[in-house]
């Protein structure tokens, strides 16, 4: 994209200096005078009854200011276990004292009676009638079945029209469902296209398969953390390290019935999110909570071991798939049905199940989806929620299917990929798509055709795909009297979207990039913007940022044209100046100047405004060719080679595109060869990074991302989101290259070294 | 709980402190000091992020107690750059990408500190079992190696 003077250039990122420094400030670094430290009480069982709760020896500790409990909540919302605890670790109580080992020391003397009750950590367990019950209210008439059956008593009610074909359209889906009888049920989905039996019918191959993929945490390095600060006017401030500081202040607000303008949400600088740093119930309504009970601010900071109990994780899920193809490798048919272990709160990503028909032309596709409740903690996202287990099922399965024929696994995926225009099994038709492009690419990358191995070694190859979410934002541009730019906006930036925003406004008024600079307010201060999530901000704040340029663009021009008198039309933007198109004579003035002329005039300063609230998003494809070499001795996979290609739309700084690409590609390795949360009875047994394990420099050879651009035409010029995407194929990209070295497809994660040894004993080899 | 007098150099400045012997050398660091480019990741010694360098070894300072520390030259984070000018480590991070979230690059920072200075012709392979220490979550590590490796050479070419 030569045009471009900065788009498309790796410049450095706008917040190097502070990062590389040591200088940036992350919510655990906010200290305040006076300030008191958190600790909660938490729960020491999976399942159990409260009977009672016993503060006093606590309280008599010195430098113990406060300790509260469910009772202390006035707007009655739930914020602590009350009557009973649904996993290990979940909050009772939380005491605040004026230092942080003090505060531990007073949370180990609060004395809990528990009647301990029988608790369910496998939801195929979880989901048979005799199983323990986590909420009363759960029924085997889920969610789904209970919106069906109330649209059906008010249609029956209504005389008004005639609903008979209505009415039989939902007793038919009821009917269907019947046999479908679960338990500990928490939410449900149902999906259908064409017809699935008349599909596989028409197959000459149907492989079938279960798939399990395990709970894994975000494992953001940052553990969560707030400071409030509530003031006796009931004023509050709190520094929170969030992905949304909009939708923490509204979270407040919400749960503790605080008028929304009395909160302040000053976003700190944040150790990663991954999708797992939304919610207001870890750390900040309970900072609130202690700092308006002891009118001082307080800190709560959560260890990595309450990280991994008390977390907010990412759902496993066992996914039962079917697929039909004909003998030459047209695929007709897909059914899925999957548990997801939403853990005691309702919210997997079950919704992501209907990713299983991947970018591919399915004629017929029925895809059931329950959430089930077990003792554990509830969920939140996790890059692309969803969308790694399901392409995990999903591509491990085409990929038997590849083999079963003797079809190559990349050609085999082309053939049946979708192109623009195509129907899209259960939603609208393809819009413009680069599907084929990023598969070919990455398959060039590794030069596929002439791959070679030695014995013990795979190629595995899988794709995933995701659509970039988008969302409301404001945002202001203004040039200062030394003809420099400032952005001024409210939303987060978690690896590099600030710098996007730079590159965006300074190639609009054709700044160098080092004159843009970048001031993100807290809620009070500045236009709202949607949270860093669903890779929405290069996508919604770059849209922003271009509305907010041109605005200011177009204030530059007016001004420009009073000064030299003559009209706007008959002027450009050029090299931080605004010049005559025609030389003739030629005449220009700097923003400097435009910027201190502006102070006197009737418009005022020059203020650029960009303003909206959604556009449509395109999908982007990911794709990934893994070479792996495994040890028969040990089971231990070795990856000789990883390529990881993406389409991004348009790369806005290639840099950043690539740590994006190289970063999920990592988390997905991970979750394929090493990650798991694990539990017995009693809740997570493995709640630290010795059990836990990550992966580490010695882990893994350099990824080799490959950039792909197949221009989004709603994508500030033509980027889509990229922080999502490469981690979706990856899970299913190891098990492929795993099959193809030792012909065994291993179908639970992760594929630990002792797995694979079992699995290549099991295989009789 | 009873305080102990404790005397430590921090990146060249001597500090004459009364701790209590539960705190470790990182809440020394961040709290007492008020030095908080040191991160704690984990508070176990598993991820590295409150690496700093201890008479010339790189140590995670959550797992040692400052009074330990006593006597002590330490270095952190906010030691490496003079005042006008970056340690070469930094500029190669910056330069490289060889950061996302930058939580964990103070304590990558350092660690490579203190290896290259001891190691100043490590192998990627040597690298990469030295950091083996340290957690990033965001940027895969390709580009922290690139950065380190880059680094080392400008190190031995100064």
């Amino acid at each position: 994209m030569s045009e471009y003077t900065v788009l498309g250039k790796s410049v450095p990122r706008v917040d190097a200096l502070e990062k590389v420094t040591g200088a940036a400030q992350y919510g655990g670094d906010v200290h305040l005078p006076g300030m008191l430290h958190g600790k909660f009480i938490r729960s020491k069982h999976a399942h159990a009854k409260i009977l009672n709760i016993d503060t006093s020896e606590a309280e008599k500790l010195p430098g113990v200011r406060a300790i509260i409990t469910q009772d202390d909540v006035e707007s009655g919302r739930r914020v602590f276990a009350t009557d009973k605890v649904l996993y290990l670790g979940e909050p009772i109580a939380a005491v605040a004292a004026t230092d942080p080992d003090i505060a531990e020391e007073a949370a180990d003397l609060v004395k809990i009676e528990y009647e301990v009750l029988p608790a369910v950590q496998d939801v195929m367990e979880a989901i048979q009638p005799d199983a323990p019950r986590l909420h009363s209210d759960d029924t085997k008439d889920g969610p789904a079945r209970r919106v069906f059956r109330t649209e059906l008593r008010k249609l029956e009610r209504d005389d008004s029209q005639d609903h008979s074909a209505r009415i039989a359209e939902l007793n038919g889906q009821l009917e269907e469902l019947a046999d479908e009888v679960y338990y500990n049920v928490s939410a449900e989905t149902h999906s259908n296209a064409g017809d699935v039996e008349q599909g596989f019918a028409e197959s000459d191959l149907v492989v079938e398969d279960t798939y399990v993929i395990p709970r894994v945490h975000q494992t953001y390095m940052e553990p969560h953390v707030s400071v409030a600060d509530v003031e006796s006017t009931g004023k509050v401030t709190v520094w929170a390290s969030t992905q949304g500081p909009f939708a923490i202040r509204s979270g407040i607000a919400g749960t503790l019935g605080i008028p929304l303008n009395q909160i302040n949400v000053i976003a700190t600088t944040m150790g990663g999110g991954f999708g797992g740093r939304f919610g207001v119930a870890l750390t900040h309504v309970p900072a609130v909570l202690l700092s308006q009970k002891t009118g001082r601010p307080v800190k709560i900071q959560m260890t990595r071991e309450e990280e991994f109990t008390d977390g907010r994780p990412a759902p496993g899920c066992v996914i039962k798939l079917k697929t039909g193809v004909k003998n030459d490798g047209t695929i007709l048919a897909r059914e899925g049905l999957a548990f997801w272990d939403s853990g005691s709160v309702s919210g997997a990503s079950i919704g992501s199940t209907i990713r299983l028909r991947g970018v591919y032309k399915f004629p017929h596709l029925k895809v059931d989806a329950y959430g089930v409740y077990t003792n554990k903690s509830g969920t939140a996202a996790y890059r692309a929620p969803g969308t790694p287990q399901v392409a995990f099922a999903g591509e491990s399965q085409l990929d038997d299917i590849a083999r079963k024929l003797n079809l190559d696994p990349v050609e085999f995926r082309l053939k049946n990929m979708r192109v623009e225009g195509d129907p899209v099994p259960a939603g609208p038709n393809e819009p413009k798509v680069g599907y084929k492009e990023t598969l070919q690419a990455v398959a060039d990358a590794v030069d596929w055709k002439n791959r070679t191995k030695e014995p013990n070694q795979g190629w595995g190859v899988a794709i995933g795909d995701w659509t970039n979410g988008c969302g409301p934002g404001g945002m202001f541009v203004s040039i200062h009297e030394d003809g420099s730019a400032r952005i001024f906006h409210g939303s987060m930036d978690i690896t590099g979207t600030d710098t996007a925003l730079a590159q965006i406004v300074a190639e609009i008024l054709t700044l160098p990039y080092d004159e843009v600079t970048i001031s993100r307010g807290d809620t009070n201060s500045a236009p709202y913007a949607t949270g860093s999530g669903g890779s929405v901000v290069t996508f919604t704040m770059g849209n922003t940022a271009k509305l907010a340029a041109e605005d200011t663009r177009r204030r530059l021009l007016e001004l420009a044209a009073e000064r030299l008198n003559t009209d706007v039309d008959s002027l450009e933007l050029k090299d931080g100046q605004v010049s005559t198109i025609v030389a003739d004579p030629p005449k220009s003035i700097g923003f400097g100047e435009l910027a201190a002329y502006s102070l006197s005039t009737t418009g005022g300063p020059i203020v650029g405004k960009g303003s909206f609230a959604r556009k449509p998003s395109t999908p982007a494809l990911a794709a990934q060719i893994a070479k792996v070499e495994i040890d028969p001795e040990t089971g231990r996979i070795k990856v000789l080679k990883m390529a990881s290609s993406q389409d991004v739309g348009f790369a806005i700084n290639p840099m950043a595109v690539e740590g994006q690409i190289e970063g999920g590609t990592v988390q997905g390795y991970a979750w394929a060869t090493m990650e798991e949360m694990q539990y017995d009875e009693g809740g997570n047994v493995n709640p630290g990074f010795v059990d836990y394990r990550v992966p580490t420099t010695a882990d893994l050879p350099t990824v080799q991302s490959v950039i792909v651009e197949v221009e989004a035409p709603d994508g500030p010029f033509g980027a889509k989101g990229v922080g999502e995407p490469p981690i979706t194929p990856t899970l299913a990209t190891m098990a492929n290259a795993v099959a193809d070295a030792v012909d065994i497809r291993i179908t639970e994660l992760p594929m630990k070294p002792e797995k694979v040894v079992d699995a290549l004993h099991g295989n009789g080899k | 709980m009873k305080k102990h007098p404790v005397s430590l150099t921090v990146n060249t400045d001597t500090y004459d402190l009364l701790i209590e012997p539960r705190k470790t050398l990182l809440a020394t660091l961040r709290d007492t000091i008020g030095l908080t480019g040191t991160k704690e990741g984990c508070s176990t010694g598993d991820c590295g992020a409150c690496t700093v360098i201890v008479d010339g070894k790189a140590v995670t300072s959550c797992m040692m107690l400052g009074v330990s520390a006593n006597g002590k030259e330490i270095t952190t984070i906010e030691g490496l750059a003079s005042r006008d000018q970056l340690h070469p480590i930094q500029q190669a991070f910056m330069d490289k990408g060889g950061y996302q979230c930058g939580f964990c690059t103070p304590g990558f920072i350092v660690a490579s500190k203190a290896f290259l200075d001891e190691n100043p012709n490590a192998t990627e392979a040597e690298i990469r079992y030295a950091l083996g220490n340290n957690i990033c979550r965001c940027t895969g590590y390709t580009k922290i190696i690139e950065a380190v490796m880059s680094a080392a050479e400008v190190m031995r070419n100064s």
